[in-house]
């Protein structure tokens, strides 16, 4: 790598957190260095492989628990061409369904949150009662063929993890646990259900889906499109760790790349992160290689009198990004106050394009209030800033999309930096190819 | 020119790095002898040999100038491990910041009070020996706004009338006080190389505004500290000499 120092991270020893998220190095998987065909990202028919056997196959993450916390409240969300309705029951379970009139196949809702009592279609009025049985037919006495089979919208599989609200498409889809696993014992030492939205908005991207996930599966990219971010993280020693069809990365924050000389002031965004923390910058005697250690030091001895309980999280936690990929769409930047995550959708029909939401939660200190959720905002990739390192982040994209279709560019050229995209492509392709890719698959 | 350095000896209080090892070097190859301190040992030792190259007599120790008591042993020690002090050049510094009280204290402890006690240290034997030069440290961030209201800009206008004061004080015993305020200077691991990397549309607009499209080396300042340091800037007492590339607007009358 092209470092100017020797830096040396001090991590935690993994033994010493035996019942936190795990810390250790998984053994990289060996995937070979073949390049990862551009078609995967351009190609209508593999979009059409991706949705027969992997969208509509797998967990897909439908949004937060706390957004449907009474019985009648739901979630409405689209993934590709789908819309699906996840309620809230009487007896406190969810469910979802497709948000799709029986009649004559009208939305029953349109995209958002909201509560009810019945779903009236607002068409002719057809009515479902949360459990998705039909309760009104006008004039039901005209249908002398009776009601659409079993009276009832059919249920998709739905559940609960993490304070999120899961389901997929697939009736005999595997129990959301052993899908997740082994996420969940990774991610609840951070208690996510104790942050508030921060931040909820959809953008429309110019791009392939996986072309954001891609993006956000290395921080090779830090050199070349955030440079800022030297004096903020170490990019060169993250450590990389692949779980079957999830992973992860950690990368240490609040210390400087070693690709940038150390400087003797105290870069202004690690500034940032200490005085978050609750330290005052100005009274700080340590160099700034020292800060990282300290503030976890501050904030492990700080955090109860702040409401803030990092009892379950390990010192690098206190600091560090965890950066996990729930297959296939979620990415997580997870941080002892805060959650930054992003949940990529595929284009109802145009490989080119897709969904990016950028969710992002922070811990509510014990005894302060509960805020008001945050409004949802949608547009298009440009008309509004995402905030400096996510609108660096996005402006490659539609660029590497339209280059990706070119007759010179056969596909990925992949690093060992970026082994996390090699892995997500080898769980795409045990996915689109259960028997075993044949010559010619993509 | 012969700037008359052969021989001489130098304390430098923050030579490390950056401007401060720039004047050790510059010092070092005239042929001074040199005492230098920084805040930790291996920044010291890495300097210490790394200006030993030149021939001359170079040592050093870390010290902690905001620590007066050591600060004061280091001072004593360093005059005597020298063999009696002919130019001083004390830059230390807490840098900028804002938002906190204490960046007053840290910038009069270390920008000031730096400076004041190693002054106050290699006087008597100036004076004994009727020979001295003094260089101060300014920063064009006195005279015109930079990175907002700091005290860190308040702090060193401050040694810049000292300076000129001590220089009408001491004239007498044949020491010389002079203040070179440097622009803005970038080198590996400084405060504008950082700037460059993490706030670049703001890097940008500072080279816009340097007549020459770029900011000050350390080479640029070390030359002229070490000119007026020397016997061969012997008529030169209690002047402030701007180096900045032309980046200031104001005309010094």
């Amino acid at each position: 790598m092209d470092v100017k120092r020797k830096v040396e991270i001090t991590r935690v020893n993994p033994q010493d957190w035996p019942d936190g998220t795990p810390a250790w190095k998984e053994e990289d998987p060996d995937l070979g260095y073949d390049i990862i065909p551009a078609e995967r990202y351009t190609s209508e028919a593999f979009a059409k492989l991706e949705w027969d056997r992997l969208w509509t196959k797998v967990w897909l993450l439908g949004g937060r628990s706390d957004d449907m916390r009474e019985p009648g409240d739901y979630i409405c969300t689209e993934i590709g061409k789908e819309s699906v309705l996840i309620v809230r029951q009487e007896d406190g379970s969810v469910r979802a369904f497709p948000n799709v009139c029986l009649h004559r196949g009208n939305k029953l809702r349109p995209e958002g949150l909201g509560n009810a009592e019945k779903f009236q279609c607002m068409y002719h009025h057809w009515t479902y009662d949360l459990g998705g049985a039909i309760c009104r037919i006008p004039d039901r006495d005209t249908f002398p063929q009776g009601a659409p089979p079993g009276a009832r919208l059919p249920s998709y599989p739905c559940g609960e993890w993490g304070g999120f609200v899961w389901y997929s498409l697939n009736p005999d889809v595997e129990p959301l646990a052993d899908y997740l696993d082994p996420m969940q014992k990774h991610l609840a030492p951070y208690h996510i259900e104790r942050m508030a939205w921060k931040r909820d908005i959809t953008v429309e991207w110019d791009c392939n889906w996986k072309a954001a996930v891609d993006a956000f599966s290395e921080v090779y990219h830090v050199q070349g499109i955030h440079p800022q971010l030297q004096w903020y993280l170490d990019d060169t020693n993250a450590q990389i760790d692949v779980y079957g069809k999830h992973s992860r990365y950690l990368v240490p924050f609040a210390t400087v790349s070693a690709r940038v000389a150390l400087p003797s002031a105290i870069p202004p965004a690690i500034e940032h992160i200490m005085i978050q923390a609750g330290m005052d910058p100005a009274e700080y005697e340590g160099r700034v290689s020292d800060i990282r250690l300290d503030v976890q030091r501050f904030k492990r001895e700080h955090g109860p009198e702040q409401g803030r309980d990092y009892s379950e999280l390990n010192d690098d936690q206190l600091t560090d990004d965890y950066h996990y990929t729930i297959f296939p769409n979620v990415s997580l930047n997870v941080h002892a106050d805060d959650v930054m995550m992003f949940r990529m959708r595929p284009h109802a029909t145009d490989p080119n394009k897709m969904l990016y939401d950028v969710w992002m939660f922070e811990l509510v200190p014990e005894g302060e209030e509960w805020p008001d959720r945050v409004r949802h905002q949608h547009f298009r990739h440009g008309d509004r800033t995402i905030g400096q390192v996510l609108d660096q982040d996005a402006f490659n994209l539609p660029t590497v999309q339209k280059g990706m279709h070119s007759d010179a560019f056969p596909g990925l050229w992949i690093g060992d930096q970026e082994l996390r995209i090699r892995a997500f492509h080898k769980s795409i392709t045990d996915y689109v190819y259960p028997d075993g890719q044949r010559p010619g698959d993509l | 020119m012969d700037l008359g350095l052969q021989g001489k000896k130098a304390m430098l209080v923050g030579a490390a790095r950056g401007i401060g090892m720039a004047i050790a070097e510059t010092l070092a190859r005239e042929g001074c002898d040199l005492v230098i301190a920084a805040r930790s040992e291996d920044s010291v030792k890495d300097a210490v040999a790394a200006l030993k190259r030149y021939g001359t007599n170079v040592i050093g120790r870390p010290v902690n100038v905001r620590k007066a008591d050591d600060y004061k042993a280091w001072l004593t020690w360093a005059d005597e491990a020298i063999g009696g002090v002919d130019i001083l050049v004390p830059l230390s510094s807490s840098g900028g910041g804002m938002g906190s009280e204490k960046y007053w204290t840290n910038a009069f402890e270390t920008d000031v009070m730096g400076p004041v006690r190693a002054v106050e240290a290699v006087i008597p034997g100036m004076t004994e020996r009727k020979s001295g030069s003094i260089v101060l440290i300014g920063t064009t961030s006195v005279g015109e706004a930079m990175g907002g209201p700091q005290a860190y800009n308040a702090m060193k206008a401050s040694l810049i009338t000292w300076g000129k004061q001590l220089a009408l004080f001491h004239g007498k015993d044949n020491i010389r006080v002079n203040v070179v305020s440097p622009g803005p200077v970038e080198f590996e691991g400084g405060n504008w190389d950082m700037i460059k990397g993490t706030m670049e549309k703001f890097y940008q607009s500072q080279l816009r505004q340097q007549p020459t499209g770029r900011l000050g080396t350390p080479d640029e300042i070390a030359r002229c500290v070490a000119f007026l340091a020397s016997p061969a800037a012997s008529w030169c007492n209690g002047s402030h000499l701007v180096v900045d590339g032309g980046f200031t607007n104001r005309t010094h009358f």
